[in-house]
């Protein structure tokens, strides 16, 4: 009986530190993905391509963050005879991203000595 | 698709107002175009299953509206700690003023239930206390954030290094002021009305007439008591504040030993015509005053013992402060 508590508890701890862990990532695959204008399920699919699986609860917000921030601009357009919301990096966006892509090079470098 | 804008309809009944439009608007999208893929890959429209499948994943409307909105609090990380302390010795100020408000019922004559009866006021002024915290902390919380408060706190005016000393838990500090308290109107509503201390010996003893002569002495002490111990549950690191709160509380013992000594006769016979009764309280009378005599030693060294160690720790900061310098 207590191992089963204490490998539920375990399994909350780790999925939580999973997330956290994933919450920074996350953000910066988006900005990445960003370098080229897409809108929500495209950027969805994407980032799934690439092995990065984002559900829409999580992404929309995250966008709308992003946006809020000046790191993301975003317009509203007709495609496939609907209307869509297009969002791109702006002047901003580009910069932090460098500027985070750097610091994720230097975080994984290091991590890579320490693991 | 009924299913979807009913699912999208709770959604924007639970997003901010200024943005639900462009939101649900974005999401409908999304869900029409995960759709169309899906018929595409089954070749044929959706079933209800498979809608409320294509929803679950989405989470509750509810669920999905709250990651759209800021993380709320009424107090934040930086206020809590602050808060809570605060919290904690107002509740503590509370129960004490309504202590001393029941010693003063016992005091001014009241029966023991009456003054005791005072402090089941407790929870709503609890009640009270709680909202009047939190409501003022929150604001401050709120414009503190908007005017952005300096944070001008320096390393130098921390309190010095306190020596670790095996310090009472706080459940042990509630319950002996707790006790104190209960003791405290007993001993007041005693002395007027005194089976309450004599009990059936009543018959044969009763108190002398310097006890009602020291009586707002008596009152003055025990709420000088009352209140060292709330200092140590309020305070627990003002060490210097409850040494000399120590002081004051002996000297106060000593001048109410000292009338005591000096009145004579503490106890009185309930007949004075019986002999035998008179011899008993002559007795009593005598081991009483030798006992406050060992009482006085005891607190006199108490006070010394004190006095050293107030010195000392003042020196030592002294020494310290030039030593820093």
């Amino acid at each position: 009986m207590q191992h089963t508590v204490e490998a539920t508890t375990n399994t909350e701890v780790l999925e939580n530190l999973r997330l956290e862990l994933r919450r920074g990532c996350l953000i910066l695959a988006v900005l990445a993905e960003l370098r080229e204008e897409r809108y929500g399920y495209t950027l969805r699919k994407a980032l799934a391509t690439q092995g990065m699986e984002i559900d829409e609860g999580t992404l929309y917000p995250l966008l709308r963050r992003l946006e809020n921030q000046g790191l993301l601009v975003s317009e509203w357009r007709e495609e496939e005879k609907r209307n869509k919301r297009f969002y791109s990096l702006s002047a901003d966006g580009k910069l932090i991203l460098k500027q985070l892509a750097a610091e994720w090079k230097s975080i994984n470098a290091s991590l890579e000595g320490i693991l | 698709m009924e299913l979807i804008e009913r699912y999208l309809q709770a959604l924007k009944f639970a997003l901010p107002a200024k943005q639900r439009d462009d939101i649900v608007k974005e999401l409908r999208d999304s869900i029409l175009s995960q759709v169309e893929e899906k018929e595409a890959e089954v070749g044929h429209l959706l079933t209800e299953d498979d809608q409320v499948a294509l929803l679950k994943k989405l989470g509750s409307p509810i669920h999905l509206a709250s990651r759209y909105r800021k993380q709320q609090h009424m107090i934040g990380a930086t206020m809590f700690p602050i808060y809570w302390k605060v919290l904690k010795a107002s509740l503590g100020l509370a129960f004490l003023v309504l202590i001393i408000a029941s010693v003063a019922t016992a005091a001014a004559g009241k029966t023991l239930t009456e003054s005791l009866g005072v402090l089941f006021h407790y929870p709503s002024v609890a009640l009270m206390t709680f909202a009047w915290i939190t409501l003022v902390f929150s604001a401050l919380e709120f414009f503190g954030g908007r005017l952005q408060l300096k944070d001008t706190w320096d390393p130098r005016k921390l309190p010095p290094l306190v020596k670790e000393s095996p310090r009472k838990s706080q459940f042990e500090l509630i319950a002996q002021l707790l006790i104190q308290a209960i003791f405290s109107v007993w001993w007041l509503v005693g002395l007027h009305y005194q089976y309450l201390i004599l009990g059936p010996g009543i018959a044969f003893l009763q108190l002398g007439p310097v006890w009602q002569t020291i009586y707002p002495l008596l009152v003055v002490t025990v709420v000088a008591d009352l209140a060292l111990t709330a200092s140590l549950l309020v305070r627990p690191l003002w060490i210097k504040g409850q040494s000399i709160s120590r002081l004051v509380m002996n000297a106060l013992s000593l001048v109410v030993i000292y009338f005591l000594i000096n009145a004579g006769d503490l106890f009185m016979a309930a007949d004075p015509s019986v002999a035998r009764l008179q011899a008993l309280v002559k007795i009593v009378n005598y081991w009483t005053h030798i006992g406050l005599m060992i009482t006085v030693v005891v607190i006199v060294i108490k006070m010394v013992v004190e006095i050293v160690k107030l010195v000392g720790r003042r020196f030592a900061q002294v020494h310290h402060a030039t030593v820093s310098l």
